[in-house]
């Protein structure tokens, strides 16, 4: 097929699919199963991120140790993905990377109502709270496959996991495998 | 203060924050593959694409209307095309022709030359009958079903208030079709937008309570 | 429709001086009558429920919009009782004035209703209520855990709503 190099589309697209996908697998195929719809969540996203990151070094050179090929996706990959580069990186030189993105895009508008008002009766606000904690976690599996397919295809193999206890800026954790 | 008018799809597709489409292409085909294998059954995937599109439908189309200062849609047909025009443009930057109007101005085509989705995209044979690109029908579907328009059938009955207050508006439900699909081989990508009822808007309560 | 004759008319109140008080109170109804947001930020008086409140407010703007059009003295195509009216065509109104209040109002193709009610000697809310609308769909239609059609939640809506409509009124 023809391939159109510097197209564009409506963030609005991305964002929409992407919530639709995530409210597909977790509300539709697998309500009852949270575990199942993050792992086919984290697929999606894995596949995605091998790709691209097939892609965007196709004219580079191989990198030579772990830390070039984290800076790679801290500086080009994530700028092609968001027109910005990841703010902080910190590694304990023991094979963890921590990647932070201070207003990370895709969650940027996630919202949830902390209190909650109408959870009056037997439903606690802290049951309502952490469904929503667990609503919000279901749409980084996306992000986390992203960058686990990313580095797997740079020969990378690596866990990756987000921590978002302030947000809107986001901390994707990259644990490699020995 | 007169109303401005509509705005392009260029100016708005202009104005937008735009991504990489590259990340939407291989997004959408990483989620078919994923249905394919989670679902088995290519018809199923076909509905569920296009149930995904109904649902985008009926959150994009807030933003059309109020970026595209679209104010009124006045018939189906009308809406149909600032829909296809206005809405392929500003959301996923290609042009759209509509044509084939039927008489009655119900049932129309809309032809696309280019289609984002299905860069980088081959269908190998196991996928017979996958219609890949089945979430823009859906989309399609749930945006009109959105819009409220007049109801084009005559209504000559006298009737109270409250009916005639519930009658003056309509949302459109259609049906949504491939005819032509480059990836099946044709020379376009065509799809057809039938208005299957027209539903009236209902005032919500009762009056007593 | 006692309750827009009761006892309860005050004077006319003073001119806005300070900005950032003259707003009363938001409303945000889809098409199916669903509140999505009610929001009030100045309402010393209130002489509902808030369901019934909010019914009220759909009914009379239900009621003001098949009325203003078939007062319409300009419209050619004014067909008679019965024969629906185009929506959008011809008339529409998009606020009145009592001597307390001003009411302003704006209705999407989609059936969003969105209603500002400030000092009745607020200016033409037109544009800010297209702006509010701009707000619903970045904060509310793009929150990945709105669901269409459920009342609205969304913390950062409701503050970037706050802020916004301190600026104008």
């Amino acid at each position: 097929m023809t391939e159109k190099k510097g197209r564009e589309v409506s963030e609005s697209c991305v964002d929409s699919l992407l919530t639709e996908m995530v409210s597909t697998y977790c509300n539709r195929f697998y309500a009852n199963k949270p575990e199942l719809a993050a792992r086919r969540i984290e697929a999606i996203g894995y596949q995605v991120g091998h790709q691209l990151s097939e892609r965007y070094t196709m004219e580079r050179p191989r990198f030579n140790d772990h830390l070039e090929a984290i800076k790679f996706i801290c500086k080009d990959f994530w700028s092609e993905l968001f027109k910005k580069q990841i703010d902080n990186l910190k590694t304990n030189h023991r094979g963890t990377f921590v990647l932070q993105d201070n207003r990370f895009r895709w969650l940027s508008r996630i919202s949830i109502d902390p209190s909650l008002e109408n959870g009056d009766s037997q439903d606690p606000s802290a049951m309502a709270e952490s469904k929503a904690a667990q609503a919000t976690s279901m749409h980084l599996y996306f992000p986390c496959g992203i960058i686990r397919g990313a580095l797997s295809n740079l020969g990378i193999p690596c866990a990756v996991s987000a921590d978002i206890s302030n947000l809107p800026a986001c901390s994707f954790v990259v644990r490699i495998k020995a | 203060m007169p109303p401005a008018g509509p705005r392009s799809g260029d100016a708005i597709f202009a104005s937008v924050e735009r991504v990489n489409a590259e990340l939407f292409t291989l997004t959408y085909g990483a989620t078919v593959r994923q249905l394919l294998t989670d679902l088995e059954e290519v018809e199923e995937v076909n509905k569920q694409l296009d149930q995904m599109g109904y649902n985008i439908g009926i959150r994009l189309i807030d933003e059309f209307l109020a970026k595209s200062n679209v104010s009124r849609c006045v018939d189906f047909k009308e809406t149909a095309e600032v829909i296809a025009k206005v809405g392929f443009k500003m959301f996923l930057g290609i042009a759209a022709t509509v044509t084939n109007w039927d008489a009655d101005g119900t049932c129309c085509s809309i032809i696309l030359d280019d289609n984002p989705l299905v860069d980088f995209v081959e269908l190998p044979d196991t996928c017979q009958g996958l219609y890949y690109c089945n979430i823009l029908s859906g989309v399609i579907r749930g945006a009109l079903e959105m819009c409220l328009g007049r109801d084009i059938a005559p209504y000559l009955k006298i009737v109270t208030d409250t009916q005639y207050l519930a009658f003056t508006k309509v949302s459109m439900k259609t049906e949504v079709t491939w005819l032509r699909d480059v990836l099946r081989g044709d020379d376009a990508y065509e799809l057809q937008v039938k208005l299957l009822k027209q539903v009236p808007e209902e005032y919500p309560y009762k009056d007593d309570e | 429709m006692q309750f827009f004759g009761g006892s309860e008319i005050s004077p006319s109140p003073p001119a806005p001086t300070v900005s950032g008080n003259n707003a009363h109170m938001v409303y945000v109804f889809n098409r199916n009558g669903v509140c999505l947001l009610y929001r009030e930020w100045n309402r010393p008086l209130h002489t509902l429920n808030a369901q019934q409140d909010h019914k009220l407010m759909f009914g009379l703007l239900f009621s003001l919009k098949s009325l203003t059009a078939k007062m319409d003295p300009t419209s050619a195509e004014r067909g008679n009782l019965g024969v629906p009216q185009l929506p959008g065509q011809g008339c529409s109104f998009h606020s009145f004035r009592t001597n307390t209040y001003k009411l302003s109002f704006m209705e999407t193709p989609s059936g969003i209703k969105i209603i500002l009610v400030t000092h009745p000697r607020t200016g033409d809310l037109r544009d800010s209520l297209k702006y509010i609308y701009n707000l619903y769909v970045d904060y509310v239609m793009k929150n990945p855990l709105y669901t269409p059609g459920s009342p609205i939640r969304s913390d950062l809506f409701i503050t970037t709503l706050d802020q916004y409509v301190r600026s104008i009124a």
